[in-house]
């Protein structure tokens, strides 16, 4: 499954997601359903902006191919962190899916208000979550034909 | 006739010679006679009314007038030189009168009696006769005239008067100065139980015996004309008593009446009993009305059209705080400022009396103005009244001062009772949501647990993460249904017209699984269209469907759903199973919230379908049942509003 960005680790996504429960958990999902993922997990909103562009201790981070990100979070919360993504020409081709347990009709036209690229709802059930980690892979990292990195800064 | 009398006069008694020959003229021409003498014997002569007769000392008649001859009823040549003792009445001959007359007259000059007097025919009449004596220039007597006049003839006027008193339908009674009845009539006879001659000569006061005496006598600042004239006409009310001392209520009527004998009074007395008796009762009447009027519980106040209070009670004075006085007269609009006077004017569409009918027996809220100026809540009830004034209008007043506290303090009450509801359901709902996220860490890390180690730690640590992996499966389902629960009011939408049957169908579609496994059968009646929340009429039927295959022993499960209409607009939806069927002592328990009926281990479930079935009735203003028999399967039934385009 190396195809796509030629580096080390087939794919880079980045997970924004304050608890550390889920992000294992997803985490353990993602690498369940494709080893050669590698997942960044930042908790808050604030540090997944300079993670996504490369500042302070970021400075080294890796453009994501595939950001899964939750809307309650500290500091800067979801939406905002989504807004911040669409606004920037560098970052709003990056595929932004929210992750999140809210099922509000309110926060699900929100996102897609704000470009978001899907809206998924974690399942309670430690298999069901799997089986929609499993199907993302398959979806954004397999089937789906991304924009090469760096490319398309205008 | 008279030519001889003349003669016989003129020879005896020269210096009147000439006076008795007047009626005899013509046969006197010869005669010397002055023109005076003349005209006083044809006076005399004429006189119809007075008998003039003159007597010579013995009482020889010498002369006889018309008057004498009409009263006395003899012709003057039957009575000529006969003596006048015939006049008399034979006891007053016997005893010596005519005589006696002569004598008096001849010794004082003139005489004069009444007394009775003797006509021709024997018949007696009471006569008033004055003597005169006549004497010759030497003191001798020479005779006497004898003038008189027939009283009975006056007292037949006066027997007219007397017919006129009798005829009055009043009893009569004149008294004098001095208080003693002079004159009464039968109906006074009557009335007083006595006989005239009983009463004639006595004091008043034994008639009546107060306040009529006493307005005879003058006090000192007045006299007994002034007194009377001030009671003229007018009508005193007294007591009389008769003989037998028993008294009853007179009205009497005074007026004055000038006699010879100084001023009398007539008095006109009418027995009132009869209306004294109506009064009475009609007083007593009254007084019964108003004391049911006082005895009201509301204030009560009568109006008339102008808007003018009438009348009221003790109530309406203490409710408004004012006195009887200051309101009788005043405008209502003074205590009821809005809503009340109005309704008594007619606008032009309607007469008063439409305008009132339509508040006949309504409780109108209004509010009361105190004298103080304070206003109050008041209900008040009109009707109207038919009376000679025209229509009035009788208003039942309540103060509902209490009555609207309660009632606000009610709402209130409502109000924060429904704000503590919303803020328990918003409560349960987030408790739910939030509590599903720590949840969810421990559900899935104990399955991770469980998944990559089992059998790689002991028996022990196996069976520990086998309860805890199930212990968190079974919250999480009760959270789920929880949520679910709260989410029937907070998530509900509004109803519209909703078909049953495609509802049925629905939740027929999400239980395939079940229904394939248990190979039930479900079958149907045609359904209604209803009033309802689309999402929870599935969940409806999905929840008592599912129930009706899961609660089974039967080879084949068997639902039917039905609805038939009852009378009120309504649709009684029944969903009928042969399943365990459910004893009735928990008929009402099985609604309730987490109420199971059967261990875990015979069937899963959190026991809050039922639940979620009632509130969902509920919220559409039904109400839920169940009739059910163990082990003969049971019917739950609901009612939902038909829609109004089915």
């Amino acid at each position: 499954m190396k195809t796509v960005n030629g580096k080390g680790a087939a794919f880079q996504v980045l997970l924004v997601d304050d608890s550390p429960g889920d992000a294992r958990l997803t985490r353990e999902a993602f690498l369940a359903a494709n080893p050669a993922i590698e997942v960044h997990v930042t908790t808050d909103g604030l540090d997944a902006m300079s993670f996504l562009r490369h500042e302070g201790a970021h400075a080294n981070s890796p453009p994501p191919d595939l950001i899964l990100l939750d809307l309650n979070l500290p500091r800067m919360n979801g939406r905002e962190v989504l807004a911040s993504i669409k606004e920037d020409p560098a970052l709003k081709k990056i595929p932004t899916v929210i992750l999140t347990t809210s099922e509000s009709e309110v926060d699900i036209l929100k996102c897609y208000q704000l470009c978001a690229n899907s809206y998924l709802s974690k399942p309670v059930q430690l298999e069901a979550f799997e089986k929609l980690v499993t199907s993302i892979n398959d979806f954004w990292l397999v089937k789906a034909k991304l924009p090469q990195q760096g490319g398309s800064d205008e | 006739m008279m030519s001889k009398v003349a003669l016989a006069l003129r020879s005896s008694f020269p210096p009147f010679a000439g006076a008795l020959s007047g009626a005899s003229k013509n046969h006197l021409r010869n005669e010397p006679l002055h023109d005076c003498e003349e005209n006083c014997l044809m006076l005399v002569d004429a006189l119809q009314e007075y008998a003039v007769v003159m007597l010579d000392p013995e009482g020889m008649v010498l002369s006889w007038n018309a008057g004498a001859e009409r009263t006395k009823g003899y012709q003057s040549e039957e009575i000529l030189n006969h003596n006048f003792s015939c006049f008399f009445t034979p006891e007053d001959i016997v005893e010596g009168r005519p005589t006696e007359v002569l004598r008096l007259t001849a010794a004082i000059g003139r005489l004069e009696e009444e007394g009775m007097r003797m006509r021709k025919d024997g018949s007696l009449y009471l006569a008033k006769v004055t003597t005169t004596r006549l004497r010759e220039r030497d003191g001798q007597v020479r005779g006497f005239w004898e003038v008189s006049r027939d009283l009975s003839e006056s007292k037949e006027s006066e027997a007219k008067y007397r017919g006129l008193l009798e005829a009055a339908p009043d009893a009569m009674v004149v008294v004098n100065e001095k208080g003693k009845i002079v004159l009464l009539n039968v109906q006074a006879e009557k009335e007083f139980g006595y006989r005239r001659n009983e009463l004639v000569g006595q004091k008043v006061t034994n008639i009546i015996p107060e306040g009529f005496a006493e307005r005879l006598v003058a006090d000192g600042t007045r006299t007994a004309a002034q007194a009377l004239a001030q009671q003229i006409g007018t009508g005193i009310e007294l007591y009389g008593r008769r003989k037998n001392g028993s008294e009853f209520p007179i009205e009497i009527m005074l007026s004055p009446l000038e006699s010879a004998e100084g001023i009398l009074v007539t008095a006109a007395i009418r027995d009132i009993s009869v209306r004294k008796a109506a009064e009475t009762h009609l007083a007593q009447m009254e007084g019964r009305y108003r004391g049911l009027l006082e005895a009201a519980p509301d204030a009560m106040v009568v109006v008339n059209q102008r808007g003018e209070i009438v009348l009221l009670n003790l109530q309406a004075e203490k409710q408004f705080g004012y006195h009887r006085n200051e309101l009788v007269g005043q405008k209502v609009k003074n205590v009821i400022p809005e809503g009340f006077a109005e309704r008594l004017v007619a606008d032009a569409l309607r007469s008063t009396e439409d305008a009132l009918a339509q508040q006949i027996g309504t409780g109108m809220e209004l509010t009361g103005r105190r004298r103080d100026e304070t206003e109050f809540p008041i209900e008040i009830m009109l009707s109207p009244l038919e009376s000679a004034e025209g229509i009035l209008v009788t208003a039942a007043i309540r103060d509902i001062s209490v009555r609207k506290a309660a009632e606000a303090n009610l709402l209130h009450k409502v109000e924060e009772l429904n704000r503590s509801n919303d803020e328990l359901e918003q409560f349960a709902y987030i408790a739910s949501h939030d509590l599903q996220e720590p949840l969810r860490m421990v559900a899935s890390y104990t399955q991770l647990l469980s998944r990559r180690y089992k059998g790689k730690l002991d028996a022990d640590a196996d069976e520990f993460i086998g309860f805890a992996v199930d212990g968190a499966s079974r919250m999480q389902r009760l959270i789920r249904d929880l949520l679910e629960y709260s989410r029937v009011r907070t998530k509900g939408m509004d109803l519209s017209a909703t078909s049953g049957e495609e509802a049925l169908h629905r939740a027929l579609s999400n239980l395939s699984g079940a229904i394939g496994d248990s190979g039930a059968r479900v079958t149907h009646d045609p359904l209604p269209n209803v009033m309802a929340d689309e999402i929870q009429l599935v969940q409806l039927f999905q929840n008592l469907i599912g129930n009706a295959i899961k609660y089974q022993n039967a080879e084949v499960p068997r639902v039917h759903i039905s609805a038939t209409r009852n009378g009120g607009g309504k649709f009684i939806f029944s969903v009928k199973d042969n399943g365990l069927g459910i004893d009735s002592q928990y008929f009402e328990k099985i609604f309730g919230m987490f109420q199971r009926l059967h261990k875990r281990e015979e069937f899963t479930g959190t026991g809050i379908g039922l639940a979620i079935c009632k509130k969902i009735v509920e919220r559409h203003g039904g109400s839920i049942s169940v009739e059910s028999e163990l082990g003969r399967g049971s019917t739950f039934r609901f009612a939902l509003a038909a829609s109004e385009h089915p």
